[in-house]
């Protein structure tokens, strides 16, 4: 069974260490789909939801002069994110409870790298979903985005940022995989209702629609309408994600634990 | 092993508390070059601890540690990279295969090993494209044993290597450890199973209550279970007292037709005509002088008593 003592192994040259690890990850990522499912799945299938009631009910909403597709694409795009972002403490925390961070960390790797490696991933993700949502969107069902490119990308780099900043806080702060599967079913059901996907911010009274501006996903959304529709930047949204970003980001640092 | 190799790691006046638990209390101890050095004691006595602080994965509360010359928590990036670490109850991603393991620890060293012979050599490349969740416990333990030997360690250490395998699995996994040694490798081995500290370990040091309650070669410290124990049938019922009369005798024990006696010097022949003159004959004798179990359990015991001493003192204090 065991062929040959160590005395002879043989020592080679170490290839890139992040590469492999990237590799290895991404190789993870497609056996255990969650991510996958949320980024691409997901928003495929918001889409299509969307796009068949925007062809079941033609014409313009209201005095918008938007159809339903339109003025949903920016809601699909925040909760594609959200989902992706609150895949993250599904494989780390889950790597955490069985020892595997810290398995990592007594190797010359910083488990910081694990983390980057996870974190690229999920980005590839969100690019794909934005790929998917735009492209789709305006190819099967015919949206019009005349997107104020600046305020577009910044407005959907800023949507990124926070709602990751938000998965990594649910990692640091949850103990373990059961917490999590309850936390983050709460959280991501609550910033789907606050994103507008059901109820139309325009259309609450105070202080509900207060609330939904100034929510995590609300503003994401706000910011992404105003930069497609109105071809004007909403600060206030735009500041509101910074906010969020920053504190979610601190809460994730301090209290991240690799065991 | 030669008896001048250099000590590779010093340990000095160890603490490390978790709140108001005094996990490791004063430990000193050093281990040399080559060397398997064990780690034995009761569950919750500190071994663990021990081991991290000497890895680097915890902090000290007081004391001083050094890892070739290093200190594993100032210097520990370089500690990494010398040290390869066999945790205790940690498992890898259910649907990482083997080999993307291998090879991905291997990506993390500056000279590893080839991960394809490690494979090989330790009897797991044919299942290089299983899954960690697939694998049964043998297997677990030996990629676990590949992982902590890819970065070709100078130091590998090893807590609970051979906790919940079967028999033959232990043996294989001993030799592994033995061939760890041919190459060159120091091994701290981290186990509470005293026939693997006698068989592997070239020094062992006993740890109970967070303090070392013995340091040496598992002979020498056999030896502290003092003397030899001898086990018969006689042939007709003997009494008490005529036990208790053999030079030597501490305790005498009986089970079904069996009766032990256990005490010091050799006491085979001295029980036996101490019976011959009483008019008994003995079969079934069975003697031996004490193991590294009897001296395990009568160092830890001993710790106990003078827990019950100190706390009957402590309750009169109290009143």
């Amino acid at each position: 069974m065991i062929s040959s003592g160590f005395r002879e192994l043989t020592r080679r040259q170490s290839g890139g260490r992040f590469a492999e690890l990237l590799k290895v990850q991404a190789k993870l990522a497609v056996r255990e789909p969650y991510g996958l499912l949320a980024g691409i799945g997901l928003p495929a299938v918001l889409l299509a939801v969307f796009g068949f009631i925007g062809q079941a009910v033609p014409g313009k909403v209201g005095d918008s002069g938007q159809t339903i597709i339109d003025l949903w694409t920016p809601t699909l795009l925040v909760i594609a994110f959200l989902f992706i972002a609150t895949s993250l403490p599904n494989t780390l925390v889950r790597d955490r409870q069985i020892g595997w961070l810290r398995r990592v960390s007594t190797t010359p790797l910083s488990p910081a790298m694990l983390l980057a490696a996870q974190l690229i991933i999920d980005l590839v993700l969100a690019a794909a979903a934005v790929l998917i949502i735009i492209g789709g969107g305006a190819l099967v069902f015919g949206a019009s985005l005349h997107v104020q490119l600046l305020p577009f990308v910044v407005s959907l780099l800023l949507a990124i940022a926070e709602l990751f900043a938000l998965g990594l806080m649910l990692v640091a702060l949850v103990p373990s995989q059961t917490v999590n599967q309850v936390v983050a079913g709460v959280v991501v059901f609550a910033l789907m209702f606050l994103s507008g996907l059901w109820v139309n911010p325009a259309q609450v009274g105070d202080p509900l629609r207060t609330l939904m501006y100034y929510s995590p996903s609300g503003a994401a959304v706000r910011a992404l309408l105003d930069a497609v529709f109105e071809g004007s930047v909403s600060y206030a949204a735009l500041l509101t994600m910074a906010v969020y970003t920053v504190l979610f980001g601190f809460i994730a640092i301090r209290y991240f634990r690799w065991e | 092993m030669s008896v001048n190799a250099a000590d590779v790691v010093t340990v000095q006046h160890l603490v490390k508390r978790y709140g108001p638990l005094l996990a490791v209390n004063d430990v000193s101890l050093s281990i040399r070059e080559g060397e398997i050095f064990g780690i034995i004691g009761p569950n919750g006595a500190g071994k663990t601890t021990c081991v991290e602080c000497i890895s680097g994965l915890r902090a000290p509360d007081a004391g001083s540690l050094s890892v070739y010359g290093l200190s594993p928590q100032k210097d520990r990036n370089k500690i990494r990279g010398l040290v390869g670490v066999q945790l205790q109850q940690s498992a890898l991603p259910p649907r990482l295969k083997v080999g993307e393991a291998v090879k991905l620890f291997a990506s993390f060293y500056a000279n590893p090993l080839d991960p394809d012979e490690l494979l090989k050599s330790l009897g797991i490349k044919q299942i290089e494209n299983s899954a960690f969740k697939s694998l049964s416990g043998g297997q677990k333990q030996r990629l676990s044993i590949a992982l902590a030997l890819v970065g070709d360690p100078k130091l590998a250490i090893l807590d609970e290597l051979t906790t919940g395998l079967d028999p033959e699995a232990r043996h294989e996994t001993w030799s592994l450890i033995e061939r760890m040694r041919d190459r060159g490798v120091t091994v701290i081995l981290v186990t509470h199973f005293m026939d693997e500290a006698e068989n592997l370990c070239d020094r062992l040091a006993l740890i109970n209550h967070g303090t070392v309650r013995a340091l040496d070669t598992p002979e020498a410290i056999a030896a502290q279970a003092g003397g030899s124990r001898v086990r018969f049938v006689p042939s007709q019922p003997v009494d008490e007292q005529t036990l208790r009369a053999i030079p030597g005798v501490n305790a005498i024990e009986r089970k079904q037709k069996y009766v032990t006696v256990t005490g010091t010097g050799d006491l085979a022949p001295s029980v036996i005509n101490a019976l011959a003159a009483n008019g008994v004959q003995v079969s079934d004798l069975e003697a031996r002088t004490g193991n590294l179990e009897d001296a395990y359990l009568k160092l830890t015991r001993d710790d106990r008593a003078v827990e019950g001493d100190s706390a009957a003192i402590e309750g009169v204090v109290e009143r």
